[in-house]
């Protein structure tokens, strides 16, 4: 128990390193991506490189991503601050904000779905062997 | 004081949070959606309390400390899944570019329909990309910084309760499909809630989330 939550912990560590480490190339390069995701495209790198073995972070990313809609919790209730705004123009944004997510969520998932099982199509005429 | 209200405040988001989870893992809905409905509660017992937004900031502080790295940690079910990611890159690419073309148009359309304010378009014409890079897209545009959070943070929770159920309502099946949709138009929060159904899922959304983030940003001030 106490072996596993410092694992943990040191995984946690790692992740926090490497989101600082993206954060400060940002800073040096000036390239227009937020630190974090900079800090993704480095993580990828080391785990493809295998300069850092998965198990190193697997335990502890594991957990971040089970509870990554945690951290998203305290940044929606700063809608609070913004009522005004929506009691001014609240229908038209609402519309706005509806209809470009569901046509955009339908759009992209209908194109990507249809190309997928084409492709997967294709692939089963060639060989019956499943990838 | 101030120390007793932010600890107030912490125990209070971590408890609505696992209530929502429990109740969303008994009945999945729109409405049960973890991200809305701890929001919604949260919302509910400021008010009723008389909490302000700026007393409960300290502990928003505290808590998304550890956001960053968890963003990072989407590098690990991606690292997992990367044969697949590769392998699906061209109908996945598509779907992501035509998905992010269509609602950036749809916002600027129906924004002008409405007569909205130019700064209003511009902060919408953003909304899908994830906070830190609309951010800075709204900069360059000409849009107003914290409005646009707040209407990337809205797209991120609308898409988050509808976006799963619509797909399943319009026969969207495929988890790559599902993955991509929801990561391209509503981001971090989408993904936290579309990686609830699978690994695979959850790793195609996070890295159609930085994609279409990295193309809105390219595409946007082109227009």
């Amino acid at each position: 128990m106490i072996k596993n939550g410092s694992i943990i912990a040191i995984q946690l560590a790692i992740l926090w390193a490497v989101n600082q480490l993206g954060y400060v190339i940002v800073s040096w390069t000036g390239i227009p991506l937020p630190g974090n995701v900079v800090g993704i495209f480095i993580l990828l790198l080391l785990l493809m490189t295998k300069i850092l073995p998965l198990s190193f972070v697997e335990k502890g990313a594991s957990i971040l991503v089970k509870h990554l809609g945690f951290f998203f919790i305290p940044i929606s209730v700063g809608l609070i601050a913004y009522g005004d705004l929506f009691l001014s123009h609240g229908i038209p944004l609402a519309i706005v904000i509806i209809v470009s997510v569901m046509v955009g969520i339908y759009v992209s998932g209908i194109v990507s779905q249809v190309l997928v099982e084409k492709k997967e199509k294709k692939k089963h005429e060639h060989s019956r062997n499943p990838a | 004081m101030s120390i007793v209200v932010t600890l107030l405040s912490i125990i209070g988001t971590v408890t609505a949070y696992l209530l929502s989870r429990k109740i969303a893992n008994k009945k999945p809905s729109p409405f049960t959606t973890p991200v809305f409905l701890s929001t919604v509660l949260i919302i509910l017992v400021m008010v009723m309390t008389g909490t302000s937004y700026g007393q409960y900031e300290q502990a928003k502080d505290i808590m998304t400390y550890l956001l960053g790295p968890a963003t990072v940690a989407l590098a690990v079910p991606i690292y997992k899944n990367r044969h697949l990611i590769v392998q699906y890159c061209v109908p996945a690419g598509t779907g992501l570019i035509l998905g992010s073309i269509v609602t950036i148009f749809l916002s600027i359309l129906i924004g002008g329909l409405f007569q909205l304010s130019e700064v209003l378009i511009s902060s919408l014409a953003v909304k899908s990309a994830t906070v830190p890079i609309a951010i800075e897209i709204s900069h360059i545009i000409n849009g107003d910084m914290s409005i646009t959070a707040a209407f990337v943070i809205i797209t991120g929770i609308l898409g988050a309760m509808l976006g799963p159920w619509l797909l399943t309502k319009t026969n969207i099946t495929n988890p790559v499909a599902r993955g991509l949709a929801v990561g391209t138009i509503s981001h971090g929060i989408g993904t936290a809630e579309i990686a609830r159904e699978g690994e695979l899922q959850g790793a195609v959304s996070g890295t159609a989330m930085a994609i279409a983030a990295i193309f809105t940003s390219i595409f946007v001030p082109l227009l």
